[in-house]
């Protein structure tokens, strides 16, 4: 077993801290690894303690009376390299550092980390941090968040989060409230070991992960990266968020993380070379990954629209060219079909303003037949449709529900939905039930828009490279 | 400590390379440029080769379209009188007596090195596009035929070496080849810091560097 696997698959912990109550810290974290079912033996220590929520407290590492596969180390920074002493006397392979005050605070912080580095590579630790406290893996329940979050439980799925900001982790993010599940996070914090490549390499072996979504503000080892994604964009889609695109950013970038800055052009170079998608904004790490996690692969980059209004299907067709998606063309029985339904309704986009109106009461009779024979066009490869959910929600929303259940049964396709009306707690109560269902709904019309684009083209992209995608995302 | 190979140097290096070169010859004396410019026929162009002077044409130091024995001779004498004023202590070679390029669209291709990512090679099309628009593209080095492709089709003036307004396309295959080799050579030659093809003329059926500029992380003399 890699000792990366230590971080995410450990069997038993050490958590060496302060138990005192609060809303951070290592009493916490006992807390919501229980809560989330983390089935390992956790031992936490501590010489001023002898109980903490009902489990053994040890007075140092080395009176722990079993293997430690991973300690969390959560004291004062000067005490840290001592405790990773401890840790490396006691055969701990794998270690993160909570504990801030290090490289991000000053001079001193930067020389503490240089020792504790060196330390560990004497020993053969790996360290993930310092000055970080995101590592969760869904799938045993390992949810060690020292923050109070409100939650412990995040459901399993595909999609794998890591970041070098603590923006991402479970007291910052709400991955209770999301409608795709998570496999696994992981926040850097300083980087001064683990870093992007070893998680790179190991998410790409794992086979709960479907897609890796990043955020990066260094990259260690530009060569190494560029190898690394390489292997991993054939069997799995690498979505980067990179800060530091502008010169100005970029600096401000290296000085945050005390490393080189990163000539942004350079850096889109190698992305294509290695067939990363980058991705532009913070929400699209999150947004991005759900039409991976969610729908299945489009078979090709022919775009139907079904919208309630002109205006927003011709927005949609302008977002839909500059992402390489093609709007497509009717046959011609479907035109006729919708023609039937109503005069001049058999085009895309396919505008259900004249009809809503025309027929009022009638409407959501007709609606399912609407998306249901766009859905099914030969021409059609990928679908975008827009919601208007009204004042008389209830009614409608059941239609809709029922739609989409149907078209998850039936629809080979993918699907993308955006959501408006006169309610938000209307639009924000369908969209969720939608995401439950499997079908992901989007904050804007652009990024649902831009999802589809972007699966298309990693489609594309692996197709062309000959590369074998098990679509571990689509069930 | 850097070594900046003279024009005739880095030409020799890329002609070995496998990339076609105009044809760029070494004349000492005002005499062997004319007996030079008569063997490769007029018309001809004329440079300073020294490795003291990298901005030759800022220097008074490049002649083009010769088309005569006395013109070559003029030429001469003016390229040394600028040097000799302007560069007094320059190491002066001689002057390379070069075919004139024939037409095409001039191209750029470069290989610098990035902190992180090492060697990075560089396409574009020359002059203000270049200069004013910086339409360029770049790839890590080694770049496989895809990526020499894709970094041509990438850049804004793509079009322009695709054949507009009547004119013939490009041979784009030759100028990918070219982007190949200089790949090829800059991880082969881990010493190259900085390497220029400036311009390389994109023709109908063929690309050719008219001039050439390397600069290696040495210490001492390269064997050539």
């Amino acid at each position: 077993m890699p000792v990366i696997s230590k971080f995410f698959e450990p069997d038993s912990i050490a958590i060496i801290g302060s138990f005192r109550e609060g809303f951070f810290g290592s009493h916490v974290m006992i807390k919501t690894l229980r809560e989330a079912g983390f089935k390992g033996d956790i031992y936490p220590v501590n010489p001023s303690y002898r109980e903490v929520l009902g489990i053994r407290v040890f007075p140092s590492v080395a009176a722990v009376p079993a293997g430690i596969d991973l300690a969390f180390i959560m004291v004062g920074c000067d005490t840290v390299p001592m405790i990773i002493g401890e840790c490396a006397s006691k055969g701990v392979r794998a270690v993160v550092v909570v504990s801030d005050g290090f490289a991000e605070r000053n001079e001193k912080g930067a020389r503490l980390q240089e020792e504790i580095v060196d330390i560990a590579r004497r020993a053969g630790i790996r360290i993930i941090g310092p000055n970080t406290a995101g590592i969760v893996n869904t799938a045993n329940g390992f949810n060690p968040c020292p923050y109070e979050a409100g939650y412990s439980k995040i459901k399993e799925g595909p999609v794998a989060i890591c970041s070098q900001t603590g923006m991402t982790n479970p007291q910052a993010y709400p991955y209770a409230d999301l409608g795709y599940g998570i496999s696994k996070i992981c926040d850097f914090g300083n980087k001064c070991d683990v870093d992007e490549c070893d998680l790179l390499e190991y998410l790409g072996n794992d086979p709960a992960t479907g897609v890796i979504s990043m955020y990066l503000e260094s990259i260690r080892n530009g060569r190494r990266f560029l190898e690394t994604a390489k292997r991993v964009t054939p069997r799995k889609p690498v979505l980067v968020l990179k800060s530091g695109r502008t010169p100005e950013g970029a600096r401000a970038s290296a000085s945050h993380t005390g490393s080189m800055a990163v000539d942004d052009r350079i850096f889109d170079a190698a992305c294509r070379q290695a067939g990363i998608i980058r991705l532009e904004k913070f929400s699209e790490l999150f947004e991005v990954p759900k039409i991976f996690a969610l729908q299945p692969p489009p078979g090709g980059n022919r775009l139907g629209i079904v919208s309630y209004t002109g205006g927003v299907g011709v927005l949609a067709t302008d977002e839909a060219l500059k992402y390489g998606l093609a709007m497509a063309r009717l046959t011609d029985d479907t035109a006729e079909t919708l023609n039937s339904i109503f005069p001049g309704l058999g085009e895309t986009p396919v505008d259900l303003g004249p009809v809503a109106a025309a027929r009022a009461a009638g409407f959501m009779d007709l609606y399912p037949r609407v998306l249901e024979a766009v859905s099914a066009d030969g021409n059609i490869d990928c679908l975008l449709n827009i919601i208007w959910s009204n004042s008389s929600a209830g009614e409608s929303e059941e239609i809709y529900l029922n739609l989409y259940r149907k078209l998850k049964r039936n629809c080979p396709k993918p699907l993308v939905t955006w959501l408006y009306g006169s309610s938000l707690a209307n639009t924000a109560r369908l969209a969720r039930k939608l995401e439950e269902m499997g079908f992901p709904v989007y904050s804007d019309l652009e990024a649902a828009v831009k999802s589809l684009g972007i699966a298309c083209r990693y489609r594309i992209q692996v197709r062309r490279k000959g590369g074998n995608v098990n679509d571990p995302c689509a069930d | 400590m850097t070594l900046v190979l003279t024009e005739f140097e880095s030409k020799k290096l890329i002609g070995k390379a496998g990339i076609e070169v105009v044809e760029t010859r070494l004349a000492r004396t005002c005499g062997e440029a004319v007996t030079i410019s008569k063997e490769i026929g007029f018309p001809v162009a004329m440079k300073i080769n020294s490795p003291d002077i990298i901005h030759k044409s800022d220097s008074g130091g490049v002649k083009l379209g010769l088309n005569d024995p006395d013109g070559v001779e003029r030429a001469y004498r003016e390229i040394m009188g600028a040097a000799a004023s302007r560069h007094p202590r320059a190491e002066i070679q001689g002057v390379t007596v070069q075919k004139m390029a024939p037409p095409g669209i001039e191209t750029i291709i470069g290989v610098s090195r990035d902190p992180l990512f090492g060697h990075v090679i560089m396409f574009g099309l020359g002059g203000v596009f270049v200069e004013v628009l910086k339409d360029v593209a770049f790839r890590v080095v080694p770049v496989t035929g895809k990526d020499a492709r894709e970094m041509i089709e990438e850049i804004k003036g793509y079009p322009l070496l695709q054949g507009y307004r009547g004119r013939d396309p490009v041979n784009i295959a030759a100028v990918e080849n070219i982007i190949l080799k200089i790949s090829d050579f800059a991880e082969k030659n881990p010493e190259v810091v900085e390497l220029d093809l400036n311009p390389v003329f994109a023709c109908a059926d063929r690309a050719v560097a008219a001039d050439a500029r390397i600069i290696l992380a040495a210490k001492n003399h390269v064997n050539l």
